[in-house]
Order: C-alpha cells, then structure tokens, then sequence
C-alpha cells in the first residue's frame, strides 16, 4: 500500500483551505474589530450615567478624555447630551462597517472552500478507477460529496470564525471588566467553564441521537422511495395495506425518537437558562453589593451588567461549536476517504501508435485485489485490424473484463500477461488516446440530463447536426427520435423523457459511432434492443465502419454468427474459437446454444413445407 | 411545473387547507402558545429587576432586603424555566406529530391513486411530497407560530412596560418601529429570491454529482472528464457568486438593523438623558429604556422573516393538498366498496373465487395523458386458461392491454369482464389478489430474500417458497448467497444481478398461485441456457391461467393461443402463431426475420 496522499484530517483541511485562507484571516481581523468596538458604547453609556448626570469624575481612557476638552469639557457636554448620542451612533456605524466586512470576507471564504473541496472531489471521482466506482455506492459517495461537504463548510464559516469572535470577545470582555472590577469580573469568569462546560457535555450526548434520528429517517425515506418505485408491483399483488403498515410502523418509530430528541432539547434549553440567568443574578446581587458599598460606580455597574449580558450566548455556543468539531471530523474523515483513493496512474513518455491494427492477447489471467479467484485464466486471443470478432459466454465468464484490460478500464495484474496493438503494449499507450479510439458501448450506459442532440454530440465536440443524425440513423434511433415531439432536442437522463433500456443503448452506439473509431466494442450493448432493430444496425454498421476492428459481445446467435471470428468463454477461459461454420462443426457448447435459440426456428421450417 | 409552483398565493397563506389536520391538536396548540406568551412576557421584565437594583439599592444606598430580591429573581427564573420546557417541548411534539399524521396521510393517499398519476409525475417528485412538503407544514405549525407568539408577546409587553414608565421616551422608540417594519419589508422579497436561487444551483450540484458518480464509467469510456468539469465548475462559479452577492445584500441588511438599535439608544441616551439629569427621571428607569431599545429590533425581524416563511410555505401547502385531492381515476364505487371492502379494510369473506375468464367488451382507450385512442372498439374474449401473446418492436406500446387488464386504467368506454361480470362490479383488491406480475425491470424490495417471496403471499412456508425457486430454476441465487433465505437483497435488489432479480420476481409471482400471469417481457436479460429452463417453468405454470405474455423474442411465444401484434400503440394483427405466419404481415416480417439467417446455416450446415 502507498503512503496516503493526505495522512491526517489537518493536511486535509489545510489542502482544501489554500485559497480560501486569506478570507478568513481576514474575517477573524475583522470580528476582532467588531468585539471591540461593542465593547465601547457600555463604557460610553457607563460614562453619560456618572459624569454627566452624576458628578463622579471621568474613568475614561485619556484619549477620551482629550476629546471631550476639545469639545468644550464636561460641562458643555452636560449641556448637549446628544454629542454623546451621537458619539454612540459613530461607534455603532464602525461596527456595523466592520460587522459587514467580516460577514462578507467570511462567505467569500466559505464559499470559496466549498468550491475547492467540490472542484477537488469531483475531479477525483472522475479520475478514480472503473474499478472504485464498482466498488463503491452511488448513494454513499453523493452523500459525502453533498451532506459531508456542507458539514464542514458550516463548521469552518459559522462555527470555526465564531469560535474565534467568542474567545477575542471574551478575553477583550474581561480585560474591560478587569479595570472596573477584579472581584466581580471573578465572579462573573466562574460561571464560565460551568456553562461551557455543560452545553458540550448536552451536545456531545446528542450527537449519537441525531445520527440514530438520520438513520431512521433513511429507513422511512427508502420504504417510500421503494413504494413509488415499485407501484406496480404493490398494485398487482395487492400489497397496499402491508405496505402501509410497513410504513406507519416506521413514521411512528422516527417520530417517537425525534419527540424524545425535542425532549432532550427542551430540557436543554429551558435549564441553559438557569445558568445563564443565574450568572445575571449573582452579577447583579454582588454587584449592588459593590455599589453601595462605593466600590464601583453606578455607570459601571450599568456598564458591568452590559459587558456581563453580551457574554451570556456566545458562552453558551461554545460548547456547541467544541461537540460539532467532532462532528466535522467525521465529515473530513469521510472526504479523505475519497482524496486518499489512488487515481489511475498516470505513466510518462506514452505514445499515440496507430490502431488500425492486428489487437493480441497474450496469456491474460486477472485477479481482482485481495481474490484468489482468477477471473480470466491464461486467455490468448489474436484479432486480425478490420475483422469482427464475436464473444459468447454466460454472465461472469470474464468476457466483459478481457475488453476493460483492453480499454485499460482496468489495469492488467503484474505478470498477468500482455496486450498489444500493432505490437505495441497498451500500457505505452497514451491512456486517454487509447480510450478516444477504442469505441466501447457498456450494457447499462448511462445518458446525460442532456437532450439528445447534446448526448451524441457530447463524444465530440465538433460534430455537425448532420454528423448527429448520420450516428443516428445508424444507431437505427433516428425514427425514434423524429417520433419525439421535440426530435433532437429532446431532453433525456434525470429531468426528462426516460427512455426505454433499448433506446439508451442505441444513443450509446450513436455516442460512440460519432466519432468513428478505429476499435468498437459492443460490450452486451444489443441486449435490450428487438431482434429486428439489433438486425438494422448491425446491417448498417456493416456498411459504414468496413475498416474498424469490432468486437461483439452478445448471447443471441443471430447477433454473432457473422463475425470473421467467435469466441466463447466460460468461467475466464477461451473453451472454442473459431467461425460460425466451425464452431457448429465442432458440437460444444456453441452448438448446444445455438440448437436451443433455434428450436422454434424449426417451426417455421415445417409451416413453410406445409404450404408448400 | 416547479415553475409555475413559485409565487402561489393561498387565501390565509392556505392555512384553511390544512386546519383539518391541526385540529386535533387544538388543545395542546393552545396550551403552547398561552405557555409561549408567558416564556417571553418575562423575558420582557427581567430589565424591570435591574431598574429595581439600581434605583432602589444604589439610589438608595441600601442592602436592606437583597436576599428576598434575589430570591424572586430566582423564582420568576424557575417558573420560566419550567414554563419554557413545556412550551418548547410541546411545541417539538406538535412539530413531530403533525409530520407524522401528514407523511402517513399522503402515503395511504398514494396507495389509492391509480397508475394514470405515477406515469404523469416522477418518483422523485412525488417522493418529495411525502417526505419534505409534510416536515415545511409541521414547522408552520409548530416553530413558526411559535415565533409569532414569542416575539409578538416580547414586543407587546415591552412597549406596555415603557408606556407605563415613561409615555414620552416610550414615543421615541416606537417612533423607530415604522422604520425597521418598512425596511425590513423592503429588503426581504430580495433576499427571498437570492435564497431560492441558491437552493436551485445546490440542487444542480447535487445532481451534476449524481452524473459524475453514476454516469462514471460512460465518462471514462468517451474520455469527456474534461468536458463535464467544465460544466461542473460553471455551476460550482455560479454558485460561490450567487452566494456571496446574497450575503452581501443579507449582511449589509442586518448591519442597518443593528444601525437601528443603537440609533434607537442613542435616541434614549440622549433623550433619556435630559430628563434624568432634570430628575424627572431614575437612572434605573434609563437602563430599562436602553435595555428595550437595544432588543425589540431583533424580534420585529423574527417577525417579519416568519411570515416571509409562511409565504414560502404555502407553495408546499398548495403541492401536499393538491396531491391529497387528486382522485383515483380508478375507483371503486360505493356499492363495491361496501361489499367487498377497501383497498385498506378488504371484506375477504364476500370475495368471490376468481375463475379466470377475461373479455374485452367493445373496448377504446385513450391514455389520460395522451391525445390518441390507442384501442378502439376492440374485442377479444380470453376464456380461463388461455395464453395470451403481446409482441411488437420497443416502445410500440405492449403494456396498454396488460394495464387494462390489471385495472391500471379504466377503458375510455366500453367494458372489461372478468368471469362474465363487468370489471368495476368488484374491488381493486379483489382483482389485484388473483394476479400474478414480473416486469421487464425487476422491482425487489429491501429486506431478506424470504420476505421478497412472499410478498404476493404472506403466509407461504419454506418448503412452498423452495417449490416456486425449482420451477423457475433458481435455487442457484440461494447457494450464493451465505443466508440462505435469510439473506439480505439490498435496497432495492441492489445486491443481486438483473437476472436474479427477474428469477426471483418470478418464484415471487408464482408462489402467489395467481389465477391470471402477466409476464412482461420477464426474459429480456437472462442468458440462453436459464431463459429455456424459465422458458419450461412458464410451460408449466401457465396451465390452467390465464395469461398475458408480453415478448421480445418470439421463440417464446409461438405456442400461444392468441398473438396480438402491437405497431404505433394499436393492435395491427392478431391471430395464432400459425395464422399470422399464413398472414406473411407484420408478425410473419418480424419472425422470419429474427430466424432467416439462422435457418440458412442450419440447412447448408446438415447440407
């Protein structure tokens, strides 16, 4: 195994946050700023209560007091209150300025992560091997690539800069509430690690319980999902009443524990408060205790209780944002997964050879990782350049995986043999120049929410529409597509018309016939297409593509037995070879196929003898 | 249609539409909400306590009953705190309870609806109904109303509190409220827009993943990596933009209304100000008036985003009542219903045997959907036990005759007769109980391959359900697996190939003993060797049904005892294998064809 490519969750994250760094420096300066900034109008307030109304002297900063004797000193102050209104609005309109540049620097950098780690991981999956993609879940990789990104973004923009505002604004906090008093800035510090402490102690508890709500929500969501799916089924068997216990039974369960969650939370919330209110309560009591006592000054403890209350929530989210980090870290967990798998390799000093050659397998075995079991066994085949070449064999027969070695869809196992193309080794092969010019059409293609036109269009880029109905009407698809309202501009994939498996696979062939390449292979790619339409394109492909190596991969007879060359496999060994003529000669299995695909053609031989 | 979803306008924000379901919570909605106005009225008050201690205990230089100060402090605080447990619980409960009854409510409605409404709206969407339009409602009912109700009380009892302390300064402050109203109702539509863009380029993403994920090996094969990154990274541009335009507008937008608190304690400050200084005023009484004028901003934008969400909301109200009135164009009538149940409640006992004779009377029909009649005074009479072929080329429209049959639709006029009497005459259920069903694609539901087997038959033991997997010679898919039939198939079937899902859903239908088989193209994808095996078990099967074979290949249907021959959605020929061949039409075309080449080689081979 290689060493991975990102070992931790930190080099992760600090991959994914190289362009977006610079942001959220900037958005932690600026929440700094803001944090002071709040903290100035309590003094200001603490100010206009003791000096001006009161006749205590100034506790103000020297640059304050500076200020006011420019003006006109106390007095003329006393005499125009609205200058200190006035002071308040500055210092607000500051820190509103400075509120919005934070936010905005902030979503740029989220935003701009976010980017990064979807641009990454798409371009990762496309690039991850045919193999990982067998491997893997459709529904598992989009939720990491969905839900997973979405978790970390929120932890980094919301919480990560929030929990730097929170600590700056606490220590700025106390330094303020220090010069008024040390006592009650103790007092008031003590609560602290108590909220803290309790408000991570509530979410780390119910993190376990949100993820078994989710579970269960998946649970529900796919009994619907598989109802809608499965109408049919449900209908025909006159299933509806199982179905629907089947399904209250869950919405019960999932709405119980999301009732014991509320439960959870409730409580939470409502005895958060006792601590936040107590801390208010204390602050307050002590804090009387102070002013008469004359050690603080009425405009202090005003300004003391302020400073004390702007605490109270953003005390209270830290022990959020400390549970949530291990949330997030989870979510990173699950992104390195898809970082660290290996790509397909990448070889150097590759060449574009022609292909319009002789194709040789030689002595192919091929191992799956971590299996015994030898999915092609010592397989040798010579395909002459222009001939077709037809393959017959049961499911799992390794017919399939012979033309992914081929395509380097997969990659051959280390003394697992060679395949070469006009005597070059397909592994000094440009690896994309070779998938270019190797045509292969997979039994279950998949169509792009494209229209049609785009679909065919989309293997090559400068095709004409002409070019597009030619690829078509070869494909025997161009009726079916003038039979659509729209023609060619159909839409097709997740948000338009469904097509039928046949249809698919014929635009498939139109995909690949577009851009006439010198290798085609029709990997099962006739299967769901009637025995007549398989019989116009092969007619026609006969036609157009005289000069291109074709391989065949099919169960029907009819589909095969005018190649120059049959093949049939069986458990990843080539068993007979040879033409139709031959292989029918030879008595196998060829001819055992073949005799069962005919027996009804048997019938029509009588009813023909009959009418004559 | 989504688009024309979006600026739907309900009378009351459509509330009356699902006051049905909420009524049955009326108590405990009430309760709630009175516990509500309560939570926040104190909140409201606690500025009063600290007006107490300055102007009583600091005014008056006095510790002198302190400690009873502080103990009903205290004890306002644990009533509130007991108080807001239960009115945010409940109001959790409401949320939960109220999902529940809708999710349930839409998918027992789905159950009842006919195939006309599955062909007519796609899986996704109607997915969408029951899971995500059912949890927007509960909130409304729930968290959004309880917004009203705690901001709506903060409010009022605030400006109650500073008109009884001081009806000058109280005037100021409410002189702002105007303002921040009209401001925020200024910004919102906009901001409501930006956030609707937004979700629709997420869902973009989610759905450019979805391609890039499953269409992986497509994109490998055509070598287009490059191209569709370039559409990706248009969308993941437009994304970051549009994001960041809205945050902008949004930032901007709360920094005016935190602009307006501290315009509003500056007001105070200075207002305030004067007349403590000319004692006509506490300076306790200032800090309570600075303390309101700082906080009533936030709520009034509570407020006004809440019903910026109920707008939003009425759209999913619109899609989830609009998915409750849709009728079943295929429903049983009354007076079948009361004597042979419903779809839920079926009245087994007055079920009469099902024999298996189906005729079509005079039958037309059109698609509900569609602008064509696709049969038009068409007749045939299928006499119990009879094998019914469908053939014709991909998408000519094989399924019509097979749905009708079925019950998926009702003929547009005309009737179907089953065992002699019209069709509508019995329930659904009834009908639906006797048939037995594989599709082209086969539908397994997660769980364990026993609980698949015996979906069209509940009660069947071990030994039956190995019974029906030897006639259809899949035994096989057993040894494979390590559970035996214990084993686990994967949502969907997933864990399974399309061959052995089709075997299964095979043994499914004919451990259900049904009097009538569809089979709709049930062979397409299963190797030579166990489609003959298959091929002998339907042989076998089909004795005594009636049934209804919908084919591609038509080695396997020569046998039959009637061929209907479907081109461009209509019957075009019909007749039995022999008569058809005899025609040289459409039938003789497609069949000689699909054998010609074969029959060539087979006689110059013995040649």
């Amino acid at each position: 195994m290689k060493s991975e490519k990102f070992p931790t969750n930190t080099s992760l994250i600090i991959h994914f946050l190289r362009g977006s760094k610079r942001y959220f420096i900037l958005a932690i300066f600026f929440a700094m700023l803001v944090s002071l900034l709040d903290l100035i109008n309590p003094k200001i307030i603490g100010y206009t209560v003791d000096t001006i109304i009161g006749t205590d002297p100034s506790s103000m900063p020297n640059i304050f007091n500076n200020l006011v004797d420019k003006l006109g000193g106390i007095n003329y102050l006393k005499a125009n209150i609205w200058v200190l209104a006035i002071m308040i609005i500055i210092v607000a309109l500051f820190s509103a300025i400075a509120r919005f540049l934070f936010r905005l620097n902030n979503v740029k950098g989220a935003e701009t992560l976010v980017k990064t780690m979807r641009d990454e991981l798409f371009d990762q999956i496309l690039h991850l091997p045919f193999k990982w993609h067998g491997e893997n879940h459709t529904g598992d990789i989009i939720q990491r690539c969905t839900s997973d990104v979405d978790q970390i973004k929120m932890f980094l923009s919301e919480q990560l800069t929030s929990l730097f505002r929170v600590i700056v604004l606490i220590i700025l906090a106390i330094i303020f509430m220090l010069q008024i008093n040390v006592k009650l800035t103790i007092l008031s510090a003590l609560f602290f690690p108590i909220v803290i402490g309790y408000s991570y102690f509530f979410h780390e508890k119910i993190g376990s319980q949100f993820e078994k709500a989710d579970t269960q929500e998946g649970i529900l969501s796919s009994i619907a999902q598989e109802n809608l799916t499965g109408v049919r089924v449900v209908r025909a068997f006159g299933r509806e009443a199982y179905e629907r216990e089947r399904f209250e039974k869950q919405n019960r369960e999932y709405t119980n524990l999301w009732i014991k969650l509320m439960h959870y939370l409730s409580l939470f919330w409502s005895t958060g408060d006792i601590f936040s209110h107590g801390q208010i309560i204390a602050i307050m009591a002590y804090g009387v205790y102070l002013t008469v006592n004359g050690e603080i000054t009425t405009g202090n403890y005003i300004a003391f209780i302020y400073y004390n209350a702007m605490l109270t929530w953003p005390v209270r989210m830290l022990g959020r944002v400390i549970a949530n980090m291990s949330k997030a870290g989870i979510s990173i967990e699950r992104l390195r997964y898809i970082m660290n798998s290996q790509r397909e390799i990448e070889k150097e000093n590759t060449i574009k050879s022609d292909l319009r050659q002789d194709i040789s397998f030689k002595n192919i075995t091929y191992k799956y990782d971590n299996s015994t079991k030898k999915v092609l066994d010592n397989v040798s085949l010579e395909i002459k350049a222009g001939s077709t070449v037809g393959i017959l064999g049961s499911t799992g027969s390794g017919k399939s995986t012979l033309m992914y070695l081929l395509d380097r869809l997969y990659e051959l196992n280390e003394d697992g043999g060679s395949i070469t193309i006009g005597g070059v080794d397909i592994n000094d092969i440009d690896r994309a120049y070779l998938r270019e010019n190797i045509g292969m059409v997979l039994q279950e293609p998949y169509l792009f929410s494209r229209t049609l036109e785009e679909n065919i269009k989309i293997a090559k880029d400068e095709a004409t529409f002409n070019d597009i109905e030619e690829a078509a009407r070869i494909a025997c698809l161009n009726e079916t597509i003038n039979n659509f309202k729209q023609g060619y501009e159909t839409s097709v994939g997740e948000r338009g018309v469904t097509l039928s498996g046949g249809q698919k696979q014929r635009t498939a062939i139109a995909q690949m016939l577009i851009r006439k390449p010198p290798i085609m292979i029709f990997d099962d790619s006739l299967s769901a297409v009637d025995s007549e339409t398989d019989a116009k394109i092969r007619n026609a492909l006969k036609d157009n593509i005289a000069k291109s190596t074709v391989i065949i991969i099919a169960h029907r007879i009819t589909t095969l037995m005018h190649a120059d060359k049959i093949v049939v496999m069986d458990k990843g060994k080539i068993i007979e070879e040879g033409s139709h003529e031959e292989l029918i000669a030879l008595n196998g299995i060829y001819r055992k196929i073949h005799d069962l695909q005919l027996e009804q053609g048997k019938l029509i031989e009588e009813e023909e003898n009959g009418r004559e | 249609m989504d688009e024309n979803d979006k600026n739907i306008k309900l009378p009351y924000f459509g509330i009356p539409k699902i006051l049905p379901y909420i009524t049955k919570y009326k108590k405990k909605m009430i309760g709630m909400m009175f516990l509500g106005c309560i939570v926040s009225g104190l909140d409201a008050l606690y500025p009063l306590f600290n007006r107490y201690a300055i102007d009583y205990f600091i005014g008056l230089q006095t510790l002198d009953t302190l400690g009873i100060f502080v103990l009903i402090y205290f004890g306002v605080l644990v009533i509130q705190v007991i108080v807001n447990y239960y009115s945010t619980y409940w109001s959790g409960q409401m949320e939960m309870d109220i999902n529940h009854d809708l999710r349930n409510a839409s998918f027992n409605h789905l159950q009842t609806l006919s195939f006309s409404y599955f062909n007519q709206n796609n899986v996704g969407y109607v997915h969408a109904r029951i899971m995500s339009d059912t949890g927007k409602i509960g909130v409304l009912a729930s968290w959004h109303l309880m917004d009203i109700v705690w901001n709506g009380s903060y409010i009022i009892m605030a400006l109650i509190t500073m008109l009884t302390i001081n009806m000058k300064l109280a005037l100021y402050v409410i002189l702002l409220l105007p303002i921040a109203i009209l401001l925020i109702s200024l910004f919102q539509p906009k901001l409501i827009a930006y956030h609707r863009n937004i979700r629709e380029i997420n869902s973009q993403i989610t759905s450019d993943f979805n391609e890039g994920i499953t269409g992986a090996r497509s994109i490998k094969t055509l070598v287009i990596e490059s191209l569709i990154e370039r559409d990706f990274d248009k969308d993941t541009s437009n994304m970051r933009k549009t994001s960041i335009r809205a945050t902008r507008y949004s930032a901007f937008f709360s920094s005016v209304m935190v602009m307006m608190g501290s315009i509003a304690l500056a007001l105070v400050l200075w207002q305030g100000g004067l007349l403590t200084m000319e004692r006509i005023m506490m300076i306790g009484t200032l800090s309570v008036f600075m303390n309101y004028a700082l906080n009533l901003m936030e709520p009034i934008q509570w407020i006004i985003e809440t019903i910026a969400a109920l707008i939003g909301i009425q759209v999913n109200i619109e899609r989830f009542t609009k998915l409750m009135e849709t009728e079943s164009d295929v429903a049983d009538s009354k007076e079948v219903i009361e004597k042979y149940g419903d779809t839920f409640n079926p009245k087994k006992e007055n079920w009469e045997e099902l024999n298996g004779d189906v005729e079509f009377r005079d039958v037309s029909f059109q698609y509900p959907d569609g602008d064509e009649m696709v049969l038009e005074h068409f007749n045939l009479n299928v006499p119990k036990g009879t094998n019914i072929a469908i053939v014709g080329e991909t998408g000519a429209g094989k399924s019509t005759l097979v749905n009708l049959v079925c019950r998926f639709f009702e003929p547009t006029s005309g009737e179907i007769l089953i065992d002699g009497r019209n069709a509508k005459e019995r329930s659904q259920l009834w009908l639906h109980s006797n048939i037995g069903y594989v599709l082209q694609s086969p539908h397994l539901f997660s769980g364990t391959i026993r609980d698949n087997l015996r979906y069209g038959k509940p009660d069947a033991s071990d030994e039956e359900i190995m019974k029906a997997l030897e006639l259809v010679s899949a035994t096989f898919v057993l040894e494979k697996m390590d559970k035996g039939l214990d084993s686990d198939v994967g949502e969907g079937g997933d864990l399974l190939s399309t061959g052995e899902k089709q075997l299964l859903s095979f043994a499914r239908a004919i451990l259900a003993d049904p009097k009538i088989l569809v089979l709709d193209e049930a062979t397409a994808s299963i190797d030579s060797l166990t489609e003959k095996a298959i091929q002998n078990a339907i042989d076998t099967v089909i004795q005594g049904r009636t049934s209804f074979v919908i084919a591609h290949r038509l080695s396997t249907i020569v046998d039959a005892d009637e061929i209907l021959v479907v081109d461009d959605g209509k019957i075009i020929e019909r007749g039995t294998h022999k008569e058809l061949m005899r025609k040289h039409g459409h039938y003789y075309d497609l069949y000689t064809r699909q054998y010609d080449e074969m029959i060539v080689n087979t006689i110059g081979n013995e040649a």
